[in-house]
């Protein structure tokens, strides 16, 4: 199975505070493809900063990160936007959703960026394949404060998969829902792992929603570590895409 | 290519979509920036129609830009050899000017000098009991004694140019009322006469008799009028044809009078050496020929520049208010909009389009303003005439430059980019980090 992420030994200091703080201290991580990974740990404990790196939003201090085994450890930052924008969709806990675009527009959003053009007719294609998938499509018209929060996330999953990417990045996707309506956007991006095949990282502090994922690691003082003995446990999706690659 | 358009398209799309969704902010701009723009747009408007109006007097006084001028020495042996030399030319017209008067013989005209009809000159401003003043129709005045000074009667006296060829080619009269010249048909031995504004005046004010009278001419002339031109001049002056003229004045006489000159098309500069050899064959030096080309446009551009500059500046001061104003909305918005920066970044939207997503707004914001300061400026030019009927012509029919349309365009597109860049350069630095410790 295609490995996506693999970081070894990587660090991470956190500067601007009156003491740096060393928040990621050796981590070794790697993610493969229709895999889903949960991430959980106490507050402060270098989850986002993680989910950061992978996403290359910042950069190590050391270490080296292999994307689908090239090193984009010191990718410049022209070349990252553009593999971001190809290769991974981002899930925040607070959606983002830009309250002036309609729900449309803002899963657009990640396809009028600047590293690519399409037509307007393939570009709404395209949205509303995305909006479908993850069921709201009926509400393309509508801005976001009309939405309740679980149909706001959506339309967020929704933009971070019209793309098509390879990974799933999901920073506490569930944070800012209640119970029920978290337990539907966790098994929206399920579903979404399932049928595109992605990977998924998920940082969550909902034991609930980490034990759903694939694999559990826990983050403490700044090392990651396998939950309950690290074991991968296979989930259908993973299966079916193992025999699809004939693993 | 591909990828610029891209990029240029998704700027302006989501540039548009800023300006809608912030239509206060935008308007606030807009307002900062409108009186700046519309000063440019007003100054470049004014310049232009001054810049025309004085061009468009200048080349009816001295010609069009390239014309060559000849000024020939005044020898009466000269007078014949240059007539000879334009005769087969139609790009080169030789004039001679000398005064006349019009009227009643033996009698003093109502305009001694040929002075203009509404020009306070005579006796009762600068003369006295025993002299008067005269001017020429260069503007020169002098003490006339009033020893030999004959009665006053209904008499007219005008500068009168004799051509030997349609000088409209060089100076574009703007005809008034009857007809030009005819260079075509027979000479007439009643001279065909042309008026100028100011002449046709006078004989609107004054009946006077169709007897005309040079000094040094054989006889007095029965003139002929048949049409009005507008040829810039204050003085009243009269256009014939040279050799209708010549009928009753000797060619040297005439050159002696008021002096003889040539006009020259820029492809006729041939005849220069010609006209040199001959004149070294009269046995007059070649230098006595002096030639100098008509450089209206660059002469009236240097005289206005300056002041077109200065009201510029001012301007510009105003402008840089209105670019004041966007920089303001423009910080103040990125830092309203840090998480949006940030979130398209994260999506993968460069630095750079993000700083063009900012510059797209503001000058978008810009050629709004320009737009709106364009309209109100064409609005009120088109309006001035309709209101202040007593303007001159040349504000009257006054027409919106395009010029001054470009300037604006351009002073809202600069004021844009410069109110815009510093916000530009802001947005591009949000860190990504931003959205995930929101």
């Amino acid at each position: 199975m295609t490995v996506l992420v693999q970081l070894s030994g990587i660090t991470k200091t956190l500067k601007g505070q009156e003491q740096p703080r060393e928040i990621l201290s050796g981590v070794d991580l790697s993610v493969h493809r229709g895999e889903s990974v949960a991430v959980v740990g106490r507050s402060g404990s270098g989850k986002s900063t993680l989910l950061s790196l992978v996403g290359m939003f910042d950069r190590a201090d050391s270490g080296q990160y292999l994307w689908r085994e090239y090193d984009v450890t010191r990718l410049p930052e022209r070349k990252a936007a553009k593999l971001r924008s190809a290769e991974f969709g981002f899930v925040f806990q607070r959606f983002f959703l830009l309250k002036h675009l309609t729900a449309a527009q803002n899963v657009a959003m990640a396809l009028v960026n600047g590293q690519g053009w399409l037509p307007r007719r393939k570009r709404r294609a395209k949205v509303m394949q995305a909006m479908e998938k993850v069921g709201v499509a009926h509400l393309a018209t509508q801005r976001p404060p009309r939405l309740s929060g679980g149909e706001q996330q959506r339309v967020a999953i929704a933009r971070a998969l019209v793309r098509g990417p390879r990974l799933l990045l999901a920073d506490e996707p569930t944070g800012a829902l209640d119970t029920e309506t978290g337990n539907m956007v966790i098994d929206v991006l399920h579903a979404a792992t399932v049928d595109d095949g992605c990977g998924l990282i998920l940082v969550t502090h909902d034991w609930d929603h980490a034990s759903r994922m694939g694999r559990v690691l826990r983050l403490t003082d700044g090392v990651l570590k396998p939950e309950s003995g690290g074991t991968v446990r296979p989930q259908p999706e993973s299966i079916r895409i193992l025999e699809r690659e004939g693993a | 290519m591909i990828r610029f358009s891209g990029r240029l398209r998704s700027s302006l799309i989501v540039g548009l979509q800023g300006i809608r969704a912030r239509k206060l902010r935008t308007l606030l701009s807009m307002m900062s920036l409108f009186l700046g723009v519309l000063a440019v747009v007003l100054v470049q408007a004014g310049a232009e129609t001054v810049r025309r109006a004085a061009l468009d007097n200048v080349e009816l006084i001295e010609g069009k830009d390239g014309t060559l001028q000849l000024f020939l020495p005044p020898d009466p042996k000269i007078v014949p050899m240059t007539l000879e030399t334009a005769k087969l030319r139609k790009d080169a017209v030789v004039s001679a000017t000398t005064s006349a008067i019009i009227g009643e013989p033996g009698v003093m005209p109502v305009n001694p000098g040929g002075a203009p009809f509404d020009a306070q000159f005579g006796p009762d401003w600068g003369g006295g009991p025993d002299y008067e003043v005269r001017c020429d129709p260069r503007g020169g005045c002098r003490k006339v004694e009033m020893g030999q000074q004959m009665p006053r009667g209904q008499a007219i006296e005008l500068q009168l140019t004799a051509l030997s060829a349609d000088i409209r080619q060089f100076k574009p009269f703007r005809p008034q009322s009857g007809q030009w010249l005819d260079f075509t048909s027979p000479p007439s031995l009643a001279p065909r006469v042309v008026l100028n504004k100011e002449a046709a005046k006078g004989f609107l004010r004054h009946r006077v008799p169709a007897e005309m009278r040079i000094e040094g001419a054989k006889a007095n002339m029965t003139p002929q009028v048949i049409g009005v031109i507008d040829d810039g001049q204050g003085q009243p002056t009269a256009y014939t044809r040279l050799d209708e003229m010549l009928n009753w004045i000797d060619a040297s006489a005439m050159a002696q009078r008021g002096g003889i000159n040539m006009m020259l098309s820029p492809e006729a500069s041939d005849l220069i050496p010609v006209m040199r050899s001959k004149l070294e064959a009269l046995g007059q030096r070649a230098e006595s020929l002096h030639a100098e080309p008509v450089q209206s446009m660059r002469r009236v551009q240097s005289q206005l520049a300056l002041i077109q500059w200065l009201f510029l500046g001012m301007a510009s001061l105003v402008l840089l208010i209105g670019v004041a104003g966007i920089l303001n909305v423009g910080l103040a918005t990125v830092g309203e909009r840090v998480e949006e920066f940030a979130l398209r970044r994260a999506v993968g939207t460069p630095r750079m389009l993000l700083a063009g997503i900012v510059l797209a707004e503001t000058m978008l914001t810009g050629l709004l303003t320009a737009g709106a300061a364009i309209g109100v400026a064409a609005l009120t030019l088109d309006q001035v005439g309709r209101f202040m009927p007593d303007l001159p012509s040349v504000v009257q029919d006054l027409q919106f430059p395009w010029q001054a349309g470009v300037a604006g365009v351009v002073a809202g597109l600069v004021a844009g980019l410069l109110g815009g860049l510093i916000p530009a350069v802001r947005a591009a630095r949000i860190p990504i980090a931003t959205v995930m410790r929101a």
